[in-house]
């Protein structure tokens, strides 16, 4: 019982971590309607930015948000601006330009790093909350409460302010949101940057947890377009609960069957998902589709 | 259009000529060795790491009359996977017009990369890569003077039968081992020799678990194998899952009597991840470092001076010194053999046969019929108080003492 109760909060923990990366990716899908290759890439930026802040600065990694989140926010809004706005009307092109994004930074880390795996400690890097056999370890339980205060916070703001209703209104139609006097340009803007800045907040949270290195956004990418798929393109609470079955899933089949086997059982579970009901648990039906729909 | 082509085609021909032309002359004054290695890419920094173990070994070389009097070139020619491996070669043995081809920091770019040289008909000696195939292969011009997965597993037992078990104050049959290695032929094979050969001593092999490299998370392997109580924990796999496993194993209060890492977790990526604390005695099975004793690799002392001098820095990993110590090995071989024909070569191996001891490294000589030198053996260190020491095999040890385990 104990072991099954352990293994619940590892599951939740990890899910807390796969929910996080896989938020701005979801905004930025559901929204703008375009797969973000370089998702990942942001993230690992993200990481990053962290270690630049703490290395420079002396930051402990929880603080260098403050900083990293804002300049990927930034980083987001140029990328929208200049490279994917030209192509707004050529969802194939973008996607393609997102890939070419994701070649672009991992082998600007790259070249910059030459491949060492930093490390970056925080003052609450080996802290574990002990109860009883169970051991919580400090900065996934950091992470696990970013995830619900981000849900929480991403929810609020579409269901109650202007901007958050104008952003559901260019989701549901551009055409009509345009008709009504809504700036989509920039609606799209501040989305990108929305979800390059949460993919910042996702990069700095688990940058005390692992060791950078430039292909580390490939490691959640992955697992991020299961749990969005999973979970329903485009909702907020498909990314929360999507992140949470997928690390349940992972830390029981890990623990009871095989570690190696693991992510072929959640594969197993995101492909039965796309086809059973291919808007994810928690999408609009259709949802799917938008992408390659006309929409201007 | 006829211009064009025209002028495209002379300019095609002037380029080609002066690389031939350039080819001969600096054929008949140089010894040239292309060195197959990642140069770019997420493994440059061990690539590098080993090329420069190689320029080393041309400085001491080229001070002793070089390779058949001629002076020594390294050309380097980087392969971050098999497909670059067979392009390497191919410009290196064409365009370079190289005598030898060494590498190589993967082993799968080892493979592919030596089957294009057979085409050429070069040798391809290599230094570090690790997969027992490329020998058993049994490839006429490929030649391996370091050690081997295989040597890497062997070490590892003896080091649990020959100096834990002692310490432990257990009998072979009362020791618990589990052994956990990351999921691709690398530590698999590893993995199952070590199980092979423990249990063949009576130990208790508790279990075996396997993860990806990749992982995000390993909690799993980690609670399994905390569930099984051993008094030795065994992995073989690369830094980042190495990295995260200790990590886990912190944070699950996962602290077996013994932690055994092959491979990695000597490098300084591993002391920034767990700090000094986190890898306080965790034993590492990897290539023989500088501060091994003069007794047991002599001249250690002073390839470091010269890794110092050269790079202005300390070795980034040990794969370097065993690269240097294969280079050497190469040049007397080709030496003795009076050319640099693959044949020829395979012909003077027997001759070259040295006991253990004879290098930097420790490495003696004695290649088997597959062309592989069965004395060349990594070495163990323990992380003490934020250093790297080396402590297993005891000659090696210069007196230092494995701290924190047993009595």
């Amino acid at each position: 019982m104990l072991s099954f109760l352990n293994i619940v909060i590892v599951g939740l923990l990890l899910g807390g971590i796969y929910g996080l990366v896989s938020m701005g990716l979801n905004l930025i899908f559901g929204v703008i309607r375009i797969v973000n290759f370089s998702q990942g890439e942001l993230v690992m930026l993200g990481m990053y930015g962290a270690y630049l802040s703490w290395f420079f600065l002396g930051l402990d990694p929880y603080l260098s948000s403050i900083i990293v989140v804002p300049l990927l926010f930034l980083l987001g809004v140029v990328l929208q601006r200049f490279i994917l706005q030209p192509l707004q009307n050529e969802p194939f092109m973008q996607i393609f330009a997102t890939f070419g994004l994701l070649m672009f930074f991992q082998n600007l880390v790259l070249a910059i790093t030459g491949g060492t795996g930093y490390s970056v400690r925080s003052a609450a890097s080996s802290a574990v909350i002990t109860m009883g056999e169970i051991n919580v370890s400090l900065p996934r339980l950091i992470v696990l409460i970013a995830v619900i205060v981000v849900a929480l916070g991403l929810n609020w703001f579409v269901t109650h302010t202007m901007p958050g209703k104008a952003v559901r209104a260019v989701t549901q139609d551009r055409r009509s949101a345009r008709l009504m006097g809504i700036n989509v340009e920039l609606a799209f803007m501040l989305t990108f940057g929305a979800g390059a800045a949460l993919a910042g907040l996702a990069g700095v949270m688990l940058a005390p947890i692992y060791t950078l290195s430039p292909q580390i956004g490939g490691n959640f990418i992955l697992a991020a377009f299961a749990v969005v798929v999973l979970g329903g393109l485009g909702s907020v609470w498909g990314a929360f609960f999507g992140g949470f079955i997928i690390g349940l899933v992972e830390a029981f089949a890990g623990y009871y069957f095989d570690p190696a086997l693991k992510h072929a059982i959640w594969f197993l579970i995101f492909i039965i998902v796309l086809i059973v009901r291919p808007g994810g648990l928690f999408g609009i039906a259709g949802a799917e589709e938008m992408g390659l729909r006309e929409q201007d | 259009m006829n211009n064009t082509l025209t002028r495209r085609t002379l300019m095609g021909a002037a380029v080609t000529a002066s690389i031939f032309a350039a080819g001969a002359v600096s054929a008949q004054e140089t010894f040239k060795v292309g060195a197959i290695n990642p140069y770019s890419g997420p493994l440059a920094l061990y690539g590098n790491e080993v090329t420069r173990g190689y320029e080393l070994a041309a400085d001491a070389i080229n001070e002793n009359g070089g390779v058949l009097g001629k002076t020594v070139e390294i050309v380097k020619g980087n392969a971050t996977n098999p497909q670059e491996g067979i392009s390497a070669v191919e410009q290196l043995a064409t365009r370079d017009n190289v005598d030898v081809l060494i590498g190589t920091y993967l082993s799968s770019v080892a493979g592919a990369a030596s089957e294009t040289a057979l085409n050429y008909n070069k040798l391809y000696w290599d230094t570090n890569a690790l997969a027992s195939v490329l020998t058993e292969r049994g490839l006429p011009n490929f030649v391996r003077s370091g050690p081997y997965s295989v040597s890497f597993a062997q070490v590892s037992v003896d080091l649990i039968l020959d100096s834990l078990a002692g310490k432990l104050g257990k009998a072979p049959s009362d020791l618990k081992v589990w052994i956990e290695h990351e999921e691709s032929v690398y530590g698999s094979s590893i993995a199952e020799y070590q199980k092979e050969q423990l249990e063949e001593a009576g130990v208790q092999v508790l279990g075996v678990g396997a993860h990806s490299y990749k992982s995000i998370d390993l909690t799993d392997s980690v609670l399994r194998a905390k569930d099984a109580e051993p008094d030795i924990w065994l992995q073989t796999g690369y830094v980042p899952d190495s990295n995260l496993l200790l990590r886990t194993a912190e944070n699950q209060r996962f602290d077996p009597p013994v932690k055994v890492f092959v491979g990695t977790g000597d490098t300084n990526e591993t002391l920034e991840a767990l700090g000094e604390e986190g890898v306080e005695g965790l034993l590492v099975v990897s290539y023989p470092r500088p501060d091994v004793s003069e007794e047991f690799g002599p001249g250690s002392d002073a390839y470091l001076e010269a890794y110092r001098a050269k790079f202005d820095q300390d070795p980034v990993a040990p794969q370097s010194m065993a690269a240097f110590v294969g280079m050497k090995i190469m040049a007397e071989t080709v030496n003795e053999a009076g050319n640099a024909d693959p044949a020829a070569v395979a012909e003077a191996l027997p001759k070259m046969e040295k006991p253990e001891g004879t290098y930097e490294t420790g490495f003696g000589v004695d290649f088997n019929d597959n062309k592989q030198n069965v004395r060349a053996h990594p070495t163990v260190i323990q992380w003490q108080g934020g250093n790297q020491v080396t402590v297993f095999p005891e000659v090696a040890a210069q007196g230092s003492q494995m701290l924190g385990i047993g009595n």
